[in-house]
C-alpha cells in the first residue's frame, strides 16, 4: 500500500523555475507517467520524488509522510535509470543483490530474493556475468530487477527504455506491463514518448514547462485533450490544429477553417456549446481520423484537393488542402492514389475540439 | 580499413618500428650500463673503451650493505680461510669487514634505502587518498569558485620548487621538522597533491554520477557509495595518479639532500655522497643505484593491467 502525493512543488535552478506550483495524488498501485518534451521538469520531478534532488517549496509524501527531508536512502523507492547504471565492477548477482547487502540481510535470504527476481526477469543464467557482457535489452532487465528485488514502497522508472532500439522497446514495453501487473507497485514512469505513455500508463500527467497541463487516463488525454499543447503532444500522426470561424446557418453551423472559402457543416448546437465564444478567436483541433474522405459527393462533404499522401502501411496519412491550409486524413491503404485527385471531405462532429486561440484552454465542446 | 596494404604504408610501418626500437635502445642504455657495471669488477668498471663482456660477480653489493676498511697487510691466511664466501670478496679488495663482536656493521644504505621507501609510500598514499577525496568533491559538487580554487591548486607547481628549499628549510628547522621522515613527507604530499587532485579530478569526471545515485536509492549513504562504487570504478585512475606520485617522491633529490643528513636522508643524496673520499668505487654506486631503480620497477608491473585498462567499459548507455 503505497500512495504518493506531491503538494505544491516548486523547484528552482538557479534563477530558472524548473516545476511551478505540482499538485499530484497518485494512488496504491497506479502506473503514472510523467510525459513531456525534455526540459519540461518531468525527470526533475522524479528525482525529487527520489531524493536525488531536493526542492525549494512543497511537500512530498509517502503514505502520507512528509519525506522532502529524508536521504534518498531513507525513502525505500528504487529507481531504474536511462543508462541503467549498473555497477560495472559487479556480476550481475552482485548487483540485483546490491540493495539487500544495504539492508544487512543474510545472505541465504539474499540469495533466494536474488535468484526469484532472476527467474521471474527470465535472467537466471546471465547471474555470473558482467554488465559489460550483456546485451541492452538484458542490462535493462537486470536494472528493473535491481529495482524490483527490495519490494519497494514505489518504482521509479526514467526513461527506462529510451536507450533501446525499436523493436527491443516495444518488447520491452510489453515486458514491463507484464511485471507491473503481476508484481503490483505504486510505479511513476517518465517518458517523452506518447506511444509509451498510452501503452503503458493507468493515468498519463502531461508537463510543459514545468507545468502539469493535463493529468488523466490514456483514453481521457487522447480523446479530451485539456490544450492545444495537449492536443498535438498526444497522438500520432499530430491532431489537425486550424484557426477556425463558426457561423450559424439555416439548419447547421458552419465552421470555416483557415482563409477556406466555404466550411465544414456542423450540428447548430455547436453555436450553444461554444458558449459565447463563437465569435472570438478560435482554433479547430481534429485528428487525422476525424477527418472522413469519399470519393463521391454526398451531404455536407465537401469538395477537396489531395496533395502528399505517405502511406504507413496499415493506413495512409493523405493531406488535403483546404483554403490554404492543408488538413492531414487517415484512410484506408490505397484509398488515395497520389496527389491531385479530388474527393470529398468532412469533419466528423464528434471528433472535433474547439479551442480558446489566446489561452489555448479547450472549450469542452462534445457534440 | 583497408584490407590490403600498399607497399608505401609497409615501408612506412617499418620505419616507424625501427626508430620505436632505436629510441627503446637510446632509453635502456643508461640502465644497460647502470645494472652492468653493478656486476662488473671493480677495475672493469673505468677501462676506456668500455668492458662489454665480463664474468659477473655480486662484490659490489657485498660491499654496498657493509662497513668496510682499507688493510694495511695482507689478510692472515688461516683467517682468510675461515671467512665466509662473501667475506672473502671483501679481502680480495684489500679491505675487511667492519665487526662489533662477531656482528658484521651494516652500511648505511639499508637505513637510507627503507627512509626512501618510508617516505615515498606514506607520502604516495597520503597525495593520492587526499587527492581522491578533494577531486571527488570537486567533481560531483557545485563549489563556489571552483575553477579558482582548482587554479590556485595548480599554480603551486608553477614555481621550481627548489626557489622555495632555502625558506623551507629555514622554516623546518625552526618547527624542527628537518632531517625527519614527517617533515620529507609532508614536503612531498604537499608537492604531489595538486598533480593528484587534477589528475583524479579528471578521472572522476569521467565516471558517471548515475552510478552513484543508483546507490543512493538502493539505500546506501553517500560515503558507502564512494567507497563501494565510486572507489572501485576510479581505481584505474587511483593507480595512474600512485605511480606518478610514487616516482616523483621516490626520485626527489634537491629537497632530500637540503632537508636531511642522517636520520631522514633518502636513498638519492646518499648514493652519491659515496663517491666523496679517495678514488670513486663505481661498481658499488651502480649496484645501490640498480637496487633503487627497483621499487620503482616492480610498482609500475604489478599496476600494469590497471594503467591500461580503459576506466569504464560500457555498462552505462548513452
Amino acid at each position: 500500500m503505497t500512495q504518493i502525493e506531491l503538494r505544491g512543488i516548486e523547484k528552482f535552478f538557479g534563477a530558472v523555475q524548473v516545476i511551478h506550483n505540482l499538485n499530484l495524488a497518485i494512488a496504491d498501485n497506479e502506473f503514472i507517467v510523467l510525459l513531456g518534451q525534455s526540459g519540461c521538469g518531468k525527470t526533475t520531478t522524479l528525482r525529487a520524488i527520489a531524493g536525488l534532488e531536493t526542492i525549494d517549496q512543497g511537500d512530498i509524501l509517502i503514505d502520507g509522510k512528509a519525506v522532502q527531508h529524508l536521504r534518498a536512502a531513507d525513502r525505500d523507492i528504487a529507481m531504474v535509470f536511462q543508462s541503467f547504471s549498473l555497477y560495472p565492477h559487479m556480476t550481475v548477482f552482485e548487483n540485483i543483490a546490491f540493495p539487500l547487502r544495504a539492508t544487512r540481510m543474510g545472505s541465504g535470504e539474499v540469495d533466494k530474493s536474488v535468484r526469484e527476481v532472476a527467474r521471474v526477469l527470465r535472467i537466471t543464467d546471465l547471474l555470473g556475468k558482467k554488465p559489460s557482457a550483456l546485451s541492452g535489452g538484458d542490462m535493462q532487465r537486470v536494472a528493473i530487477g535491481r529495482a524490483l528485488v527490495r519490494r519497494p514502497k514505489a518504482m521509479l522508472m526514467d526513461e527506462p527504455i529510451g536507450a533501446l532500439d525499436a523493436k527491443l522497446r516495444e518488447e520491452m514495453r510489453a515486458e514491463i506491463k507484464r511485471l507491473h501487473v503481476k508484481q503490483g507497485s505504486t510505479t511513476i514512469y517518465v517518458t517523452h514518448d506518447q506511444i509509451e505513455a498510452m501503452s503503458l500508463a493507468d493515468r498519463i500527467v502531461i508537463m510543459h514547462e514545468g507545468f502539469i497541463q493535463q493529468v488523466g487516463t490514456p483514453d481521457e488525454v487522447y480523446s479530451h485533450p485539456a490544450n492545444l499543447f495537449v492536443a498535438q503532444f498526444v497522438g500520432s500522426p499530430v491532431m489537425n490544429v486550424a484557426d477556425a470561424a463558426v457561423a450559424g446557418k439555416a439548419s447547421f453551423a458552419s465552421v470555416i477553417v483557415g482563409d477556406a472559402t466555404t466550411g465544414f457543416e456542423f450540428p447548430s448546437a455547436l453555436l450553444s456549446k461554444l458558449n459565447g465564444h463563437a465569435g472570438g478567436q478560435l482554433a479547430l483541433g481534429i485528428r487525422p481520423e476525424g477527418v472522413l474522405i469519399r470519393r463521391d459527393a454526398a451531404d455536407g462533404f465537401m469538395a477537396v484537393e489531395t496533395q502528399i499522401v505517405e502511406p504507413l502501411g496499415s493506413f495512409d496519412i493523405v493531406d488535403l488542402k483546404v483554403g490554404s491550409k492543408m488538413l492531414r486524413a487517415r484512410t484506408k491503404s490505397g484509398f488515395v492514389s497520389g496527389p491531385g485527385e479530388k474527393v470529398f471531405a468532412r469533419i466528423d462532429p464528434t471528433q472535433a475540439h474547439f479551442f480558446d486561440k489566446a489561452s489555448g484552454k479547450s472549450l469542452e465542446v462534445r457534440l | 580499413m583497408a584490407a590490403v596494404r600498399t607497399t608505401s604504408e609497409i615501408a612506412l610501418n617499418r620505419i616507424a618500428v625501427v626508430s620505436v626500437l632505436i629510441a627503446t635502445l637510446i632509453f635502456l642504455a643508461p640502465i644497460y650500463w647502470i645494472a652492468s657495471t653493478a656486476f662488473k669488477p671493480k677495475e672493469l668498471a673505468i677501462t676506456v673503451p668500455p668492458t662489454v663482456l665480463f664474468q659477473p660477480e655480486v662484490t659490489p653489493f657485498i660491499r654496498l650493505f657493509t662497513k668496510r676498511v682499507q688493510m694495511q697487510k695482507a689478510v692472515d691466511p688461516q683467517v682468510y680461510e675461515a671467512a665466509p664466501w662473501w667475506e672473502k670478496r671483501i679481502y680480495d679488495g684489500g679491505e675487511r669487514v667492519l665487526k662489533v663482536g662477531k656482528d658484521v656493521q651494516l652500511s648505511q644504505y639499508p637505513d637510507r634505502f627503507m627512509n626512501s621507501l618510508i617516505v615515498a609510500v606514506i607520502s604516495t598514499v597520503l597525495a593520492v587518498g587526499m587527492g581522491t577525496f578533494t577531486a571527488y568533491g570537486f567533481s560531483r559538487f557545485k563549489i563556489a569558485g571552483e575553477a579558482d580554487l582548482l587554479f590556485f591548486i595548480l599554480s603551486t607547481r608553477m614555481l621550481p620548487p627548489v626557489v622555495v628549499a632555502i625558506p623551507m628549510f629555514l622554516m623546518y628547522r625552526v618547527v624542527g621538522l628537518n632531517d625527519s621522515h614527517i617533515g620529507l613527507i609532508i614536503l612531498y604530499v604537499a608537492f604531489n597533491l595538486s598533480f593528484s587532485v587534477w589528475l583524479m579530478k579528471g578521472f572522476m569526471d569521467e565516471i558517471p554520477k548515475e552510478y552513484e545515485e543508483a546507490a543512493l536509492v538502493d539505500g546506501y549513504t553517500r560515503m558507502q557509495a564512494f567507497f563501494k562504487i565510486v572507489l572501485p570504478e576510479a581505481a584505474t585512475g587511483i593507480a595512474a595518479t600512485a605511480v606518478f606520485c610514487f616516482i616523483t617522491a621516490w626520485n626527489e633529490y634537491a629537497f632530500a639532500l637540503i632537508m636531511t643528513n642522517r636520520r631522514a636522508q633518502t636513498a638519492p643524496p646518499f648514493i652519491p655522497s659515496q663517491i666523496g673520499s679517495g678514488l670513486p668505487d663505481w661498481t658499488t654506486i651502480a649496484a645501490g643505484t640498480f637496487l633503487f631503480l627497483l621499487p620503482v620497477a616492480i610498482f609500475t608491473f604489478l599496476l600494469r593491467n590497471h594503467l591500461l585498462r580503459g576506466v569504464t567499459f560500457g555498462a552505462i548507455r548513452k
